[in-house]
């Protein structure tokens, strides 16, 4: 097992942002002012002061420096809470990164609702939708410390405005050492006949345990994880509708425009198929711990078991 | 270098910049005329007597840079770099028609000599401390040049990147404030006020100039000077004067995004300039 396995995420990320540096001193750590909470302080702060900017709590001057800084070759890391990564900034990311098309790496830290105690005013579940929209973007979500790293070594390693979620405590992991990123390419996770459960971010482990649990009760899921939302694999999507005729999609996201509406789309275009989407319905999050969240907007283990069921009888 | 400029013939440059700039707005049928004439005689002295750039190489590292950040003054740009011969000037005809590569506001990824894409205001700067932070940590010893409108001034990023820029003691961004005292809605004192606006710069820890924008030597000077400042960015403020030149709508606030609908607009605009006898390059 490797010592990546119980680390949180976040220190996953402060680590691997040294070893990229260590690997191309071009690369950068922006942060603005929540640095410790994006595990970059002080792992990076430290270690490579030199590739350290701290923006101070100003998001959109973060983003332009980023972007100029990309302008000049280098390869910026820029993170903060998602709610302010993605809404707050978002003028700034569609004209000085994605039109002018400048290599900014841009990280939505606390995605969703795992913002929990900071509660509804910094609970972003539109991130992966805006960001989705905007041409020239790339939009990530890892799942487990495997695929952060892989994902990173990727962003670093290609020249692409990127947006990618970065969710910070620990979480299962689902893949291993031996797991490799490739943006186009869903994972299928597991083969089934029964529905299409396609999943992303940290809420693919649950997927995994809940199609599992599915098996035992005579229910074969083909469980498929996007690690990218955009670019999305058509392909692995339709092939597996075409075979189950039922899909269920779960996300740490609104159920209008994230991973769910990608999937409405390609399906309604390519093979029409009955979809059930799971995430936060048209709300503002709250206060919460994510059980009471999962529990209150149907997306946990339990509402993702009810929702597959559901969907393996009424097959399109 | 400015015991050889010759200010007539800079003049006359300028007179004929005027006309081209004002020509292809009116075939464009419409564009940003008032702050691309403010900034006629700053452009070229950017261009022919301050900054180092190099028309055959122009990704040159140790060039210096210009960030627009007031992208709609793109025209004057436009003019400038084709007049250096960074792409042909029969190109310049072709602003805003469909499939140009030369948009009303200013584009890195099509047109050669542009160093930022701008348009959306208030992010030049911004961009330019990313561009001068990366010349830091490189050991360049080149210069960042920033032009914000005054109008742009109210734009709150604008005063982020004035900390960050004094906090890291970026001294190679050279930033000047376009400051015709108009903006879309009218002038900048009954809009939103930016004064006192010398002060403003000066308090966020910034080397402040301020200069006639018309004036060849003053212009020079204080460029000059503004590029030798050590330990801190300079704002230059340039007092000038929105769509020099253009009689019809010289220092109004009609002059920012002007309509030319036909021939006798055409003839308006034309015919409220200095200098007749242009021959277009196009």
């Amino acid at each position: 097992m490797s010592d990546l396995h119980d680390m949180e995420m976040r220190q996953v990320y402060g680590i691997t942002l040294n070893k990229l540096i260590a690997g191309n001193p071009n690369v950068m750590c922006l942060e603005a002012d929540l640095s410790k909470a994006s595990g970059t302080n002080p792992t990076v702060a430290e270690t490579n002061p030199g590739n350290f900017v701290n923006a101070g709590v100003a998001e959109a001057n973060m983003i332009g420096i980023g972007a100029g800084l990309a302008i000049e070759g280098k390869v910026p890391f820029c993170a903060t809470f998602s709610c302010f990564a993605s809404r707050r900034v978002y003028d700034q990311i569609y004209l000085s990164v994605a039109y002018a098309n400048v290599n900014v790496k841009i990280i939505g830290t606390a995605p969703g609702i795992t913002q929990g105690p900071n509660g509804g005013t910094h609970m972003d579940f539109q991130d992966l939708a805006t960001m989705r929209v905007m041409p020239n973007m790339h939009v990530y979500s890892p799942c487990d410390p495997y695929e952060l790293r892989a994902m990173m070594r990727h962003m670093a390693a290609n020249v692409q405005p990127t947006y990618m979620q970065l969710v910070r405590p620990k979480v299962t992991p689902v893949f291993n050492e031996s797991y490799a990123f490739d943006p186009e390419k869903a994972v299928v996770i597991r083969e089934g006949d029964d529905v299409t459960l396609v999943s992303t971010g940290y809420i693919t482990s649950f997927a995994v345990a809940a199609a599992e649990a599915l098996a035992g009760d005579g229910v074969s899921v083909d469980l498929l994880h996007y690690p990218s939302v955009k670019p999305f694999d058509v392909d692995t999507l339709v092939t597996s509708a075409k075979k189950t005729g039922a899909v269920v999609t779960v996300e740490n996201q609104s159920i209008i425009g994230g991973l769910g509406g990608a999937v409405c789309e390609v399906l309604a275009e390519r093979h029409p198929t009955r979809v059930t989407r799971l995430g936060i319905p048209d709300r503002f999050g709250e206060v919460a711990t994510e059980q009471y969240l999962f529990d209150k907007h149907g997306f946990g283990p339990e509402h993702i078991k009810e929702a597959c069921r559901k969907a393996a009888t009424v097959r399109t | 270098m400015s015991d050889e400029f010759d200010k007539e013939a800079a003049g006359h440059v300028a007179d004929e910049w005027r006309y081209i700039v004002t020509d292809m707005i009116c075939r464009a049928g419409s564009g940003h005329i008032g702050g691309a004439l403010s900034l006629i005689e700053i452009m070229h002295t950017l261009y022919y007597r301050v900054m180092n750039v190099d028309q055959e190489n122009p990704l040159a590292p140790d060039r210096d840079r210009l960030v627009l950040s007031k992208g709609h003054a793109a025209p004057v740009l436009y003019v400038a770099l084709a007049y250096k011969g960074f792409f042909p000037a029969s190109l310049l005809g072709t602003m805003n028609a469909d499939g140009t590569t030369l948009p009303s506001h200013a584009d890195a990824r099509t047109v050669p000599g542009i160093d930022a894409t701008t348009g959306s205001l208030g992010q030049g700067l911004s961009v330019a401390c990313g561009m001068a932070k990366a010349a830091k940590l490189d050991g360049q010893k080149h210069t960042v040049f920033c032009i914000i409108g005054d109008g742009e001034s109210n734009e709150g990023q604008n005063w982020e990147a004035a900390m960050f820029a004094a906090h890291h003691k970026l001294d190679n961004i050279v930033s000047i404030t376009d400051y015709n005292k108009l903006q879309i809605d009218g002038f900048t004192d009954d809009v939103l006020s930016i004064e006192p606006l010398a002060d403003k710069w000066r308090a966020f820890g910034w080397e402040v100039f301020e200069m006639d924008g018309h004036d060849w030597d003053d212009i020079y000077t204080n460029l000059k000077k503004a590029k030798s400042v050590i330990g801190k960015p300079t704002m230059v403020i340039a007092h000038t004067i929105k769509a020099k030149g253009c009689c019809p709508v010289e220092n109004t606030p009609g002059s920012h995004n002007v309509k030319v609908p036909d021939q006798e607009a055409y003839d308006k605009f034309i015919g409220g300039l200095t200098t007749q006898d242009v021959e277009v390059p196009y």
